[in-house]
């Protein structure tokens, strides 16, 4: 039994191929655990904003609500809201052991991932030409470095499901590689619960 | 601690899993639709320009509804195995909660709460 | 691999510690490395109790004083106890719930090279024009306006170690969920490891906060953004939030684990089970529960309003139950037990009187009114000292005599360890008894000196000779170490006769893989059990087969360097610049400051995309030697 076994056969694959062996299991725990860490991370920087928000050094400096326009927050919402639905889909193939559909979700989610981080960077710049800058203000600074902080985790999120499709495109599907494809997707639908909360409260609660 | 211990499936268990899975396909299609709505109409209701203190509590009830079907549907947290990871992410929204509350209320700008 | 352990240059057993995943030499590790910042922390303790010793001393100045209380309480507290408990933690917890390493190796090995390299950073602060010099606390208002780049060492060194902290918090909280043996439920966990499981949880909680502070501090410092600048619409209090809610949470962090030990040591040398396990248990969670909701009483006196304050003061008071309730359970296991006044066993004696004291005055700082009166007094000084050396220090000490044969192979002596346990109890008590006083007198905290005839200086002589008597507890302590190590007697299965948890039932030094075989476990102090209702060997839950271990991997340490590297370049990014703060807009500019942080960074990210291209399967320990292993352990039995 001295070989490894990660390569399962079809008929004896899991029902959960992501937490069939003790590494994939710890992986499924210390990674939910880590997400906990991070709802705290995001509540510090939700917490930061609301007390920084139109803190502002003089009168002639635009506030949230001279700022933001919802036409934009609605569609990078609907670009997130659908790269979730699509990496769920690539968990259900996952586990349905079919390889292929699995890369062409992840690949889909990707796309959709950058569209989300291309509409970010538009934003960000209207915002600099507008004086609105990391540097100009309290408020500045608490905006740029919450949506700062998601837009990094978009970029991570990214980076990771890339590597993940071009290195598993030569190995396949294997426990092993399922559970990595399953974490990535858990971060990737984190990312969406954070962009849930900034929505509501940076952008509506912003305009009002 | 590697090797995994499956015993191969049987064509009917197969079928079962298979079913289920479909099932709960269906269910994530149906929250996903769900989401969208309630993007659309946390976004109408600001649009609108409603009184504000109607609708702030509205949108972010809705916000916590969304976060409930991302974290139940889609991360699977409905599924069993899941109690620990329901402990955490609960202590972690009581945490956020509380950080937000005393932000908002208490870091000395203008008069704190008498 | 770590089988081939027998005699090797310094060269390979270097560079085996620097690759290693295997978490009893990463216990070793923090114990060396925390050790050492433990001594470092004492030196500078010295060195602010002689300053203090007479009045109008000028033996520091006013600014290098600063600096030095400081680098006390920053390297005591992130630097030294945080990595000595985790030094214990790695040690046992692994082999109390009987697995054969933690969840993640890996992670474990990335955790304490992160800590060593934000510690070093920290104190290079010392060579590279002056530490921080704002308090262990750092508060905005004060560090914005710090001149030169000691602040910077504090927000960056802290950054790196704290993100190691945070790794190793989710990894000791993965494997104690889901890595225990067959048998061993939740409530049959030992104390250490239960303690272990709260306070991992509380890091991963606690952590975070502290991560978005000192990001925000280092923005404002480097980066030219204006979270605390007042005049660009900033607000310091955020800070003290931040660091608060990350602060309180912290001390428990720090004391459960002692606690921990004390209980663990209670039992064996009492030679009775745990008194109230159930509630000790539950008093555990519940403390650490507490401890996230009362941040706030560190702030009274900010101005928060009566609603705040009187919320926060009456959840710092209800603490007290549950930790009364452990005070009370540590005395009922000692009632009645055939004690064993071994050198553990009397640093947990004496912890109870000192922890119930800085206690009380706790709680007399909880009444928020009060604490108008005590507030950055010497009375804070007192009371966090008595929970902090009283608590976690003496629980340290005690560890160490008891964990010292289960981690090296070897034991302390006991007639040295009982003359520092003297010394160091008495000195403790010296110093800082009569600083409730001097607080109560009127003398401040974080004050370089002070004027003759204020009546403070037979009081603070006092105090400077009670530290004196530690300092020699400790010098005697490493002289016991020091002769330990040269000895190098060898003792064999369970040396303090009583072991009652998993970890004792195991052959010393521990085998690479820890257990041939799972042990089944039967019940709460599962090696006991087995010694009284059995043969006392542990049985067996699987049969004896091929296992699978973890590579070790440089990449940890890689990565930790990466961010070392990253920091110097953070740190002299806004030196010189027009948008800088007042404090680095006059040093002079460092253009390759930027190709430093990115090339840091770079090192960072392509050794984990690294990690995540190659397969990392691990390595099988045959059953052949296993069996090997097992009949040399028998012969060296008899």
């Amino acid at each position: 039994m001295a070989n490894m076994e990660y390569n399962v056969p079809s008929e004896r694959w899991p029902a959960h191929p992501e937490t069939a062996t003790l590494e994939g299991k710890n992986k499924f725990i210390g990674f939910w655990t880590f997400l906990a860490g991070e709802t705290a991370l995001f509540a510090s920087l939700f917490a930061t904003y609301l007390a920084l928000k139109d803190s502002v050094p003089s009168d002639d400096h635009l506030l949230a609500a001279d700022l933001f326009q919802l036409e934009l927050a609605f569609v990078m919402t609907m670009f997130l809201l659908t790269s979730s639905l699509t990496s769920v889909y690539a968990v259900y193939h996952m586990r349905n052991n079919n390889f292929s559909k699995m890369q062409l979700w992840l690949g889909i989610t990707v796309l959709l991932g950058l569209g989300f981080l291309a509409l970010e960077i538009y934003e960000f710049i209207e915002y600099t030409h507008l004086g609105h800058t990391f540097r100009s203000s309290a408020f500045g600074s608490a905006f740029y470095f919450l949506i700062g902080t998601h837009a990094f985790h978009v970029c991570i999120g990214l980076v990771w499901i890339t590597l993940l499709i071009l290195r598993n495109a030569k190995r396949g599907l294997s426990v092993y590689t399922a559970a990595k494809v399953n974490t990535a997707a858990l971060y990737w639908h984190f990312i969406d619960v954070v962009w849930i909360f900034i929505f509501t409260i940076v952008y509506l609660l912003g305009v009002m | 601690m590697a090797e995994i211990k499956q015993e191969p499936i049987s064509q009917k268990k197969l079928e079962y899993i298979r079913r289920e899975r479909t099932k709960e396909m269906r269910q994530q299609m149906v929250s996903f639709a769900l989401m969208i709505f309630l993007t659309f109409v946390a976004f109408g209701l600001v649009a609108m320009d409603l009184d504000a203190s109607f609708v702030i509590p509205i949108v972010i009830g809705m916000a916590f509804l969304q976060v409930i079907l991302q974290f139940y549907y889609f991360m699977h947290m409905k599924d069993k195995g899941h109690e620990y990871i329901k402990l955490m992410m609960l202590t972690g929204m009581f945490f956020a909660i509380a950080f937000v509350t005393t932000f908002i209320y208490i870091v000395w700008i203008g008069a704190p709460i008498e | 691999m770590a089988s081939a352990t027998k005699k090797r240059g310094v060269g390979p057993v270097i560079w085996d510690y620097m690759t290693t995943v295997d978490h009893k030499k990463i216990a070793i590790l923090y114990l060396i490395a925390g050790g050492f910042f433990f001594a470092l922390g004492g030196i500078e303790a010295m060195l602010i109790r002689i300053q203090l010793a007479v009045p109008n001393n000028d033996f520091l100045s006013a600014g290098l004083f600063n600096e030095v209380i400081t680098m006390h309480g920053t390297t005591m507290i992130f630097l030294a106890a945080m990595p000595l408990l985790f030094a214990f933690m790695n040690a046992t917890v692994p082999l109390q719930i009987g697995a054969r390493d933690v969840a993640f190796p890996f992670l474990n090995s990335l955790g304490v090279w992160l800590f060593i390299f934000g510690g070093i950073f920290l104190n290079l602060s010392w060579f590279m024009g002056g530490a921080p010099d704002a308090g262990w606390t750092s508060y905005a208002s004060l560090s914005i306006k710090s001149p030169g780049h000691g602040i910077d060492f504090y927000a960056l060194g802290l950054q790196i170690a704290g993100a190691g902290t945070l790794i190793s918090g989710i990894n000791f909280v993965t494997t104690i969920i889901s890595m225990r043996a067959p048998g061993m439920t939740y409530m049959r966990m030992p104390l250490m490891t239960w303690t272990t499981l709260v306070a991992s949880v509380l890091i991963v909680f606690a952590f975070p906060p502290l991560t978005i502070g000192l990001f925000l501090l280092t923005f404002d410092r480097m980066f030219g953004s204006s979270f605390f600048l007042v005049e660009t619409g900033g607000n310091t209090i955020i800070w003290e939030h931040l660091f608060w809610i990350f602060g309180h949470p912290e001390v428990y962090i720090l004391i459960l684990p002692a606690f921990g030990i004390f209980s663990e040591i209670f039992a064996t040398f009492a030679r009775k089970r745990l008194f109230g396990y159930s509630a000790m248990v539950f008093a555990t969670v519940l403390i650490g529960f507490f401890g996230f909701m009362v941040w706030a009483h560190h702030m009274f006196t900010v101005g928060l309003g009566p609603t705040a304050n009187a919320i926060f003061s009456v959840a710092t008071m209800a603490i007290a139950v549950p930790t009364g309730i452990k005070i009370f359970n540590w005395i009922f296991t000692i009632w009645g037990g055939s004690i064993e006044f071994t050198t553990p066993m009397l640093y947990a004696l004496a912890f109870i009187p000192s922890f119930v004291m800085g206690g009380v005055t706790g709680i007399m700082q909880a009444a928020a009114p009060a604490d108008y009166q005590y507030h950055d007094s010497y009375f804070i000084v007192a009371h966090f000292h008595y929970v902090i050396v009283g608590g976690v220090v003496f629980g340290l000490l005690a560890g160490l005599h008891y964990y010292w044969p289960l981690m090296f192979g070897t034991m302390l002596s006991e007639k040295l360890g009982k003359i520092s346990f003297v010394l160091f109890v008495a000195g403790f008590h010296m110093t800082f008894l009569i600083q409730h006083f001097l607080g109560l007198w009127g003398m401040p905290r974080r004050v370089f000196t002070y004027l003759d005839g204020q009546g403070y200086n037979t009081s603070n002589m006092i105090s400077t000779v009670g530290a004196l008597m530690m300092a020699v507890a400790v010098i005697i302590l490493l002289i016991n170490i020091i002769i330990t190590v040269a000895k190098n007697q060898k003792v064999g299965r369970d040396p303090w006769g009583d072991g009652r948890t998993l970890e004792w039932s195991l052959p010393l030094p521990v085998p690479h893989y820890n257990f041939a075989q799972t042990p089944l476990i039967r019940g709460l102090d599962a090696y006991w059990i087995e010694k009284k209702e059995n043969d006392g060997k542990m049985m067996p839950a699987e049969s004896l087969d091929d296992f699978h271990m973890p590579n070790n991997s440089i990449i940890p340490f890689v990565i930790s360097l990466g961010l070392f590297v990253a920091a110097f370049g953070a740190l002299h990014f806004a030196s010189g610049k027009e948008w800088a703060i007042d404090a680095v807009s006059d040093l002079p500019q460092h253009p390759w400051a930027l190709w430093v942080l990115i090339l840091g960074l770079a090192i960072v990210f392509i050794s984990m995309g690294v990690r995540s291209w190659k397969d990392d399967l691990g390595y099988y320990v045959t059953k052949e030697e296993v069996l090997k292993d097992l009949e040399e352990q028998e012969r060296g039995a008899k």
